[in-house]
C-alpha cells in the first residue's frame, strides 16, 4: 500500500502516513504538516488522496489551508507547489461549476476558480499548468475561443504539453473541427501513451463525429478495457449499436445503456437514449420518468432539447397534442438553429397542423425543409397544407418537387394526384398511374383508393372501359363479381312484387342461407359504388342495381346508394318505388339536400305541386340556402307555376315569373357559372320577349355544357331553337331541334318532334310537317293532341292549296290536298268517335266542328278536284294538240327541208347543165361568133328571181308558225277567264270559315271567359285549338303547346316560346348532382402520422 | 351464337321503315321479308340479296306494322289512319279492309293456326280479334280499367294497347300497354286473366318463346327486356344494356337467344343462358323499329334475322 513519508522537521526521521489510512479528520494531518513544515507537495499529495477517496471536504480543507496567506508567506520561495495547490483548487471549483446545475452557485464556483487561477498566475505568469487550468475553466464556462487562447499559450511554450493538448483537442471538438481535435488527441497519446481512458474517449468521439464508426468503436472499446465503468464510452458504444438499426444491435445497445445507467444514473445522454428506446417500445411511463430525470441533471442545451423532444413525442403519440406542442416548443427553444436538431420542428409543425394552426405549421415545416430541402415527407405535407390554405399552385409546386425528388415514391405521386384531382384531372391521372405502376413494381398492394381514383377520373373523361378495368381491380374479388356477371340467380320474383324490384333484398338473404354471410369490406364500398355508377352509365342497369342493393344491404346508412336506386327507378318511371327509396334515404338523414331535392322532383312528376314546393323549400333550408339545386328547383317551380295555368292570370303569371327570375339570379350570384341558373334566367327573359339577350345566354350555356359527360343539357338546345323560331329563323330552329333530338334523345322525344313540326308548319313545309307529326304519333301513340294537330295541319294545307290562285297550283297539288283533306276528315272522325270514350278529353264539339269543316271543305274540294281534273284533262288535250301541231310542223319542216335540198340539188344540176350547155354554147359561139351576149344575161336574171322567191316562201312559213304559237298561247288565257268564275268557291270557303268562326267562338266563350284571345278573330282552327288546350288531358303542368295555336298569328306572339317551359328544368340534374357527390374521390389525408 | 351481317339495303324505303315480318314460304316460292314504312308502302323482299319483289301502296299515313299469315299466302298491314289492310302476298290483291272504330290499330299478329287475326286497339284499351275466313270481328278483349274513382281522363290513356303476342299454342294472348303493364288473356273464353307488372313505360314489343310456351319477353321504353313466366306470373329476369327504348324483341326459333332493336340504333343479341348481351350490331344510324327472326322449317336453311330502321334501311343477318 502506498505511503507518504512526512519528514520530521529538523531531524532525519519521517512520519509514515499510509494513504489508505488517512484519518477521517483532516485536521490531524494538517497539524502534522504544519508542525513539521512539510514540503507543499506533500500537502498536495495528501489532499489529492483525500479527493481520490471521495473525501472532498478534507481535500478542500487541506488545500485551502495550503493556500492560506501564512503559507504563502512561509513558503514564499516555493513557487511551483503553491501554484499547484492553487491550480488544484481552481480545477476543483471549475469542476464544481461545471457540474452545478443551478446558475447562481455555478457562477460562484467559477468566480472562486478564477480567483485561484489568477492568484496562481500572480505567482508565476508563465506556469503552463495554470494556463491549462484557466483553459479548462473557460471551456467549462463555454468560452471556447478564450480557452483556445489559453491552451495556445501553453502549447506555444511546450508543444507536447499533454493537458494543454487535451484541452485544445476539446476546444477544437467543441468548435466542430473534429479532425483537428483528433490530431491533438493523437499527439497527446503519442506523448503520453499511458494517459487515461478519457483521451481515447476523445479520439472515439472525434472519429464518431468524422463518421469513422469502425475506428470510433475500437477507441471506445479500448476505453472500456482501460475503464470498465466509463459511462461515456458505454453510452457512445450503445448509441452506435442502436444506430446500427438491427434488432441485435439495438438489444446490445440497450443493454449497454442499462449498464451505463446503473453505473451512473444521471447521464442525460444515456437517459435520453433509453427514453428514446422506450418510446419505440411504447413504454411511455418510462419515457417520461427518464426524460424528466435527464432534464433535471443537465442544462446542456442540445441534450435538454432532446429530452423535451422525447417527452413531446411521447405525448404526441398518445394524442395529447396540447402537451406535445408545449414540449416541442420547449425543445425548439433549446435549439438555436434548426440545423442542430430539426426533429422537434417537425414534430411541432405536425402538432400545429393537427391543432389547425396551419400557418405556424407551415413556417416550421419550412424550417425543416431548410435543413433537408429534399425531404419528401415534408414537401408532401407542405403541399397538402398549402392546398388547405387555398394556395393551389404552391401546393402543387411542393408536390411536384416531392415526386421529382423521389420519382419512386409512390406515396408522393399518389398525393400529387389527389391534389390535382379537382384542378387538373389529366395530370392527376398521370400521377395516379405513376403511383400505381410504382406500387406494382414494388410488389406492394395497390390501395383500393388509388384504383378507385384512377377509375373515377377515367369515368369522368368518358373512358368507360378503362374506368371499368380500374374499378374492377379496385373492388377485387368478391360476391359482387358474380352479381355483375349475373351468376347469382335469384328465385323468380312474383310479377306483382317486381314493382318493388329495387328494394328487394331477397337475393342476399338467399345467398346467405346458401353460402354463408355476404361480405363487403368497408374500404371497398366507395369503389363498388363507383363501379355500380359506371355500370349504370353504360346502361347495365340491372347489375348496377344489384351492387347498390348490396351496399345498402351491408351498409344501410349509405344514402347515395338509396338515391341511385331511386334514380334508376325514376328513370324507369317507377315513381312510387323511387319515392319509397328516397324516403329510405331520408330516414338515414332527413336533412339530406340531395334526397329532398329528388323527392321534390318526384312529387312534381306526380303532379303534387304544393308538396313539391314544400320539399324544395326544406331542401333549401337543410343547406342554409347554399344548395343551388334546391333554389333552382324552386325557381323552376315558380316558372312552371307561371306557365301552368292555362287560363292565364296575367298578374299571377308575372308574380311567378318575377319570383323565378329572382331565384335564378340568386343562384347565379352564388355560383356565377351555374349553367342551369343561366338557362333559367334565359327562359324568363325569352318569356318576356327579350329574345336577343336570351339567345346570347343560351348560346353561351350551350357552349359551356358541351364539355362534360355529366352535363347533359338538351333544354338549352331546345330553348335556343325556340328563340330562333320566335325570331322567324326557321331553318336554324329546325336544325337545332333535330340536333337536339339526335344528340340527347335518340330521336325518341315526341315533344321536340312537335316543336319541329310546328316550325315546319310556320315555314309552310307541309310534307316535312306531316312526316314529323306522323313520327311523333308513332313514338307517342296515346298523345291525341298529336293526331289533332296532324288533322289541323292537313286541313290547313288543303285549305291553303285550294285557295291558291288557279294558275299557281297544279292538279297534283289539288289532288294531294284533296287526299289530305280526306285524311283529316278521318282523323277528326276518329277523334270524335274516341271522344265518346274519354280517350283523350278533347271537347267533342270542337272536334265535330273541325270534322264538319273538313267535310265541307272536302265537298268544295271535290269541285276543285274535278275542276283541276278537267283542267288537267284540257291541259292534256292542249298538250296533245300542241304536240300534234308540233309534230305536224316538224314533219312539214322536214318536208320543206327535203324540198329545199331537192331544189338545191336541182339547182346544182341545172347549173351543171347550164355550164355544159354554156360550154356547148361556147363551142357553138366559137362557131357562130356574133349573136350570143343578151341571151345569156336573161337567163341569169331568171335564176336570181327563182332563188329570191324560195327565200320568201320560207319566210312566210316561219310567220305562219309564229301565228300558230301565239294562238296556242292565247288558249290558256281563255281558260283562265273560265276559272275566274271558279274563284267564287274559295270566297265561299272563306265565308264559310268566318261563318264557322262565330259558333266556334261562342262555344269557347261558354267554356271560359277568356274573350280577348278569341276576339282576335282567328281562324276557326286556331280558336278551337286554344280552347282545346284547356281541356287537354295530359299533364297539366306539361302542357303541350299545339302549334296551331298561333295559326294565323305572327311568330312573335308570346305563346310561341311556350315550349320552353317544359324543358327548362329537367329533374335529371339531380342525377348529376348525386354523381358528383358520390364520386368525390375518397382519398384519405394521411398526413398526420408520418413518423 | 352469333349474328353476321349479310346484306343491308340503304334507302329501302323512302321514309322511316317501321315494320318487318317474314312471310312463310309457299309451294311456289321461298319465304319473303315484308316491310312497312312511313312512306305508306309495304314492300316485299327476296332474301338473301334483299331484292325488291314488289312495292304495294294502299295505305294513307304511315304503315305501323305488318304481319303474315302462317300459310304464307296472305298478310296484313296496319297504318296510322287506323285501317288494317289484308292482302294476297303474291298478287297484292286487297282481300279485306278492317276497321273497328274508335279503336286505332297498332301491332297485329295472326294466331299460330291462322284462324284469327289479333289487332292491338290502342286507346280503346282492347285487342280486336278478326276471323280470317269471314273477316268479321269475333271478339274484343278488353283490358279491365283500373278501379278507383277518378280514372276518367288521365288513366284512360295509360292502358293504351301497343303490342301483342300469341302464345305458341294459341291459347293465350299477351298485350302490352303504354303504362308498362302486360295483360294476359285466355282467348278461348275471351277472358282477361292477369297483369304482369314490372315495366312502367310503354311496352312496345312482346314475344313468346317458341320453345317454352310459358316464357314471354317484353321490350319497353325503360330500356329493359323482361322475361316473364306467364303462367307463374313471375318476373324471371330483367336484361339491361340498351341505352334507350327497346322498340322490338323477337325470340330465335331455337329459343336460346333473343334479338332486340332499340332507339339507341343498335340491334343486340341476348344469350338467354347468360342473360347478357353477347353481340351488338351497329349497322343502323337511327332507331331500329323492328327485328324479326325467320321462322324455322321449310326448305330455307340457316337462321335469318332482319331489322328495319328509321334510317330507311333494312339489314339482314345470318344467325347461327
Amino acid at each position: 500500500m502506498a505511503c507518504v513519508y512526512i519528514p520530521v522537521h529538523n531531524s532525519q526521521e519521517e512520519v509514515r502516513v499510509a494513504l489508505d489510512q488517512l484519518p477521517r479528520d483532516a485536521t490531524d494531518i494538517l497539524d502534522i504538516l504544519k508542525a513539521e513544515q512539510a514540503p507543499l507537495d506533500l500537502w498536495l499529495t495528501i489532499a489529492r488522496e483525500y479527493f481520490k477517496q471521495g473525501k472532498v471536504d478534507q481535500f478542500r480543507q487541506i488545500l485551502e489551508e495550503g493556500s492560506s496567506p501564512e503559507i504563502d508567506e512561509y513558503y514564499a520561495d516555493v513557487r511551483y507547489e503553491r501554484i499547484a495547490i492553487l491550480n488544484a483548487l481552481g480545477a476543483y471549483y471549475s469542476y464544481l461549476g461545471k457540474i452545478e446545475t443551478k446558475q447562481r452557485e455555478k457562477e460562484e464556483h467559477f468566480i472562486l476558480a478564477t480567483q485561484y487561477y489568477n492568484k496562481a498566475s500572480r505567482i508565476d505568469m508563465h506556469e503552463p499548468s495554470t494556463w491549462v487550468g484557466k483553459g479548462q475553466l473557460l471551456l467549462a464556462k463555454g468560452e471556447v475561443e478564450q480557452a483556445f487562447a489559453a491552451f495556445k499559450i501553453v502549447l506555444d511554450g511546450d508543444r507536447d504539453n499533454v493537458p494543454a493538448l487535451l484541452g485544445q483537442a476539446c476546444v477544437e471538438f467543441n468548435r466542430g473541427r473534429y479532425s483537428d481535435s483528433l490530431e491533438l488527441y493523437k499527439r497527446a497519446l503519442r506523448v503520453h501513451p499511458d494517459c487515461p481512458a478519457a483521451v481515447r474517449l476523445g479520439i472515439g468521439l472525434c472519429r464518431y463525429k468524422l463518421g469513422q464508426f469502425g475506428k470510433a468503436r475500437q477507441a471506445f472499446e479500448r476505453v472500456l478495457q482501460l475503464d470498465e465503468e466509463n459511462v461515456e464510452a458505454l453510452v457512445a458504444l450503445a448509441v452506435m449499436d442502436m444506430h446500427a438499426n438491427e434488432a441485435a444491435g439495438i438489444r446490445k445497445g440497450v443493454e449497454k445503456m442499462h449498464k451505463a445507467f446503473e453505473i451512473y444514473p444521471y447521464c442525460a445522454m444515456a437517459l435520453n437514449y433509453l427514453a428514446n428506446h422506450f418510446f419505440f417500445t411504447g413504454q411511455h411511463f418510462l419515457v417520461e420518468q427518464l426524460t424528466e430525470t435527464a432534464l433535471v441533471v443537465t442544462n446542456h442545451g442540445p441534450t435538454k432539447s432532446h429530452s423535451y423532444y422525447n417527452l413531446a413525442r411521447s405525448y404526441h403519440s398518445k394524442g395529447d397534442y396540447e402537451k406535445a406542442g408545449l414540449y416541442y416548443m420547449a425543445s425548439v427553444k433549446e435549439v438555436n438553429k434548426p440545423h442542430e436538431f430539426v426533429f422537434p420542428y417537425y414534430g411541432l409543425s405536425q402538432v400545429q397542423l393537427k391543432l389547425g394552426d396551419l400557418r405556424s405549421s407551415v413556417s416550421n415545416f419550412e424550417k425543416v425543409l431548410e435543413v433537408y430541402p429534399d425531404n419528401c415527407e415534408t414537401l408532401k405535407v407542405l403541399g397538402h397544407i398549402y392546398l388547405q390554405l387555398g394556395q393551389f399552385e404552391k401546393g402543387q409546386e411542393f408536390m411536384k418537387k416531392a415526386t421529382k425528388v423521389d420519382p419512386r415514391d409512390a406515396q408522393a405521386s399518389l398525393d400529387l394526384g389527389e391534389l390535382l384531382i379537382s384542378s387538373d384531372p389529366a395530370a392527376a391521372l398521370d400521377a395516379f398511374k405513376t403511383a400505381h405502376s410504382l406500387l406494382k413494381k414494388g410488389g406492394q398492394e395497390v390501395p383500393v383508393d388509388l384504383l378507385n381514383n384512377i377509375g373515377v377520373i377515367h369515368f369522368e373523361r368518358g373512358e368507360f372501359e378503362l374506368a371499368e378495368q380500374s374499378l374492377t381491380e379496385a373492388v377485387g374479388d368478391g360476391i359482387w363479381i358474380s352479381l355483375i356477371e349475373g351468376k347469382v340467380k335469384s328465385n323468380p320474383t312474383d310479377a306483382a312484387e317486381s314493382v318493388r324490384l329495387y328494394k328487394d333484398m331477397k337475393i342476399f338473404t338467399e345467398l346467405e342461407e346458401d353460402d354463408g354471410p355476404v361480405e363487403l369490406p368497408w374500404n371497398k364500398v366507395t369503389a363498388l359504388f363507383n363501379l355500380a355508377r359506371l355500370l349504370e352509365e353504360i346502361h347495365k342497369t340491372e347489375p348496377a342495381s344489384l351492387l347498390y342493393r348490396l351496399i345498402v344491404y351491408k351498409y344501410p346508412d349509405y344514402v347515395d346508394a338509396y338515391l341511385r336506386l331511386a334514380a334508376i327507378a325514376k328513370t324507369r318511371n317507377n315513381i312510387q318505388l323511387s319515392i319509397e327509396l328516397v324516403n329510405d334515404a331520408l330516414k338515414v338523414n332527413d336533412k339530406c339536400a340531395n334526397a329532398l331535392s329528388m323527392l321534390g322532383d318526384l312529387e312534381l312528376k306526380n303532379d303534387d305541386w304544393v308538396k313539391a314546393k314544400e320539399t324544395f323549400r326544406a331542401a333549401s333550408e337543410a343547406t342554409g340556402g347554399k344548395d343551388s339545386y334546391s333554389t333552382l328547383s324552386l325557381g323552376n317551380w315558380n316558372y312552371f307555376a307561371a306557365m301552368r295555368n292555362e287560363r292565364r292570370n296575367p298578374k299571377l303569371e308575372a308574380t311567378h315569373l318575377e319570383k323565378a327570375k329572382e331565384l335564378y339570379t340568386r343562384v347565379l350570384v352564388q355560383h356565377n357559372s351555374n349553367l342551369y341558373a343561366a338557362n333559367g334566367a334565359g327562359v324568363v327573359l325569352a318569356e318576356k320577349g327579350q329574345f336577343d339577350v336570351s339567345r346570347d345566354i343560351f348560346t353561351q350555356v350551350q357552349e359551356a355544357a358541351s364539355g362534360s359527360i355529366f352535363i347533359q343539357m338538351p333544354d338549352v338546345w331546345i330553348n335556343l331553337a325556340h328563340v330562333y323560331f320566335a325570331q322567324g329563323n326557321f331553318d336554324l330552329a329546325v336544325k337545332m331541334y333535330q340536333n337536339c333530338l339526335r344528340k340527347f334523345y335518340y330521336n325518341t322525344e315526341s315533344h321536340i318532334l312537335l316543336y319541329l313540326a310546328r316550325t315546319h308548319y310556320e315555314a309552310e313545309q307541309w310534307q316535312d310537317c306531316k312526316k314529323t307529326l306522323l313520327r311523333a304519333i308513332h313514338l307517342s301513340p296515346s298523345n291525341y293532341v298529336l293526331r289533332f294537330d296532324a288533322g289541323v295541319m292537313m286541313q290547313k294545307y288543303s285549305a291553303l292549296t285550294l285557295q291558291k290562285e288557279k294558275n299557281k297550283r297544279t292538279a297534283d297539288e289539288v289532288r294531294s290536298a284533296f287526299a289530305e283533306l280526306k285524311n283529316a276528315v278521318r282523323v277528326f272522325g276518329q277523334l270524335s268517335a274516341a271522344a265518346n270514350l274519354n280517350f283523350h278529353g278533347f271537347d267533342e264539339k270542337k272536334i265535330a266542328t273541325h270534322a264538319e269543316y273538313c267535310k265541307h271543305l272536302l265537298e268544295a274540294a271535290k269541285l276543285h278536284c274535278e275542276a283541276a281534273q278537267r283542267e288537267e284533262e284540257q291541259a292534256r288535250q292542249r298538250q296533245e294538240l300542241a304536240r300534234q301541231v308540233a309534230l305536224a310542223e316538224e314533219a312539214r319542216r322536214k318536208a320543206e327541208e327535203q324540198r329545199k335540198k331537192q331544189l338545191e340539188k336541182r339547182k346544182l344540176e341545172d347549173e351543171l347543165k347550164r355550164v355544159e350547155q354554156q360550154e356547148e354554147h361556147f363551142k357553138r359561139v366559137k362557131e357562130q361568133w356574133k349573136s350570143s351576149g343578151p341571151k345569156r344575161r336573161e337567163r341569169s336574171d331568171n335564176d336570181e328571181e327563182e332563188g329570191g322567191h324560195s327565200e320568201k316562201r320560207r319566210k312566210r312559213g316561219g310567220k305562219k308558225r309564229k301565228e300558230r304559237g301565239s294562238k296556242s298561247r292565247y288558249e290558256p288565257e281563255e281558260t283562265e277567264a273560265d276559272m275566274v268564275d271558279d274563284q267564287e268557291y274559295p270566297e265561299d270557303e272563306d265565308a264559310n270559315l268566318n261563318y264557322r268562326e262565330g259558333p266556334a267562338n261562342e262555344t269557347q266563350e261558354q267554356d271560359d271567359d277568356e274573350v280577348e284571345e278569341n276576339a282576335q278573330g282567328l281562324l276557326a282552327a286556331a280558336g278551337l285549338e286554344d280552347s282545346d288546350a284547356d281541356d287537354e288531358p295530359s299533364n297539366a303542368g306539361k302542357r303541350k303547346p299545339a302549334w296551331s295555336e298561333s295559326d294565323d298569328d305572327a311568330p312573335e306572339q308570346q305563346p310561341n316560346i311556350s315550349p320552353v317551359r317544359e324543358n327548362s328544368a329537367e329533374p335529371q340534374e339531380s342525377d348529376t348532382e348525386v354523381i358528383e357527390n358520390s364520386e368525390k374521390p375518397n382519398g384519405d389525408d394521411d398526413m398526420d402520422e408520418d413518423d | 351464337m352469333k349474328l353476321a351481317g349479310l346484306k343491308s339495303v340503304e334507302g329501302a324505303h323512302d321514309e322511316s321503315a317501321w315494320a318487318a315480318a317474314w312471310v312463310p314460304e309457299t309451294d311456289t316460292r321461298p319465304s319473303l321479308l315484308l316491310t312497312g314504312s312511313l312512306d305508306e308502302t309495304v314492300r316485299l323482299w327476296r332474301p338473301d340479296d334483299l331484292e325488291l319483289e314488289r312495292t304495294s301502296t294502299g295505305h294513307c299515313l304511315g304503315v305501323v306494322w305488318v304481319a303474315a299469315h302462317p300459310s304464307g299466302v296472305i298478310a296484313a298491314s296496319s297504318s296510322l289512319d287506323s285501317f288494317v289492310r289484308v292482302f294476297d302476298v303474291d298478287t297484292n290483291a286487297t282481300i279485306a279492309t278492317l276497321e273497328a272504330p274508335p279503336s286505332e290499330v297498332w301491332k297485329l299478329q295472326f294466331n299460330p293456326k291462322g284462324t284469327t287475326l289479333a289487332v292491338a286497339g290502342g286507346g280503346s284499351a282492347s285487342v280486336n280479334l278478326w276471323d280470317t275466313s269471314t273477316w268479321q270481328l269475333i271478339a274484343t278483349l278488353q283490358i279491365p280499367r283500373p278501379e278507383g274513382p277518378k280514372h276518367s281522363d288521365k288513366s284512360g290513356n295509360k292502358k293504351f294497347v301497343l303490342s301483342l303476342a300469341w302464345s305458341p299454342d294459341g291459347k293465350r294472348l299477351a298485350c302490352g300497354s303504354m303504362d308498362g303493364t302486360i295483360s294476359i288473356f285466355d282467348v278461348a273464353r275471351a277472358k282477361f286473366l292477369h297483369h304482369l307488372e314490372g315495366h312502367f313505360m310503354p311496352v312496345r314489343s312482346l314475344a313468346y318463346s317458341p320453345i317454352e310456351p310459358r316464357l314471354l319477353f317484353s321490350g319497353s321504353d325503360d330500356a329493359h327486356i323482361h322475361m316473364y313466366d306467364v303462367e307463374g306470373k313471375t318476373l324471371a329476369g330483367a336484361m339491361s344494356g340498351h341505352a334507350s327504348w327497346v322498340l322490338s324483341v323477337d325470340v330465335a326459333p331455337d329459343g336460346a337467344a333473343v334479338a332486340s332493336g332499340s332507339s339507341d340504333r343498335t340491334v343486340r343479341l341476348w344469350d338467354l343462358g347468360m342473360r347478357a348481351a353477347v353481340q351488338t350490331m351497329s349497322s343502323h344510324t337511327d332507331q331500329v323499329w323492328a327485328v324479326a327472326f325467320r321462322p324455322s322449317g321449310g326448305s330455307s336453311r340457316g337462321g335469318r334475322l332482319a331489322s328495319v330502321s328509321d334510317d330507311k334501311s333494312i339489314s339482314l343477318y345470318d344467325y347461327s
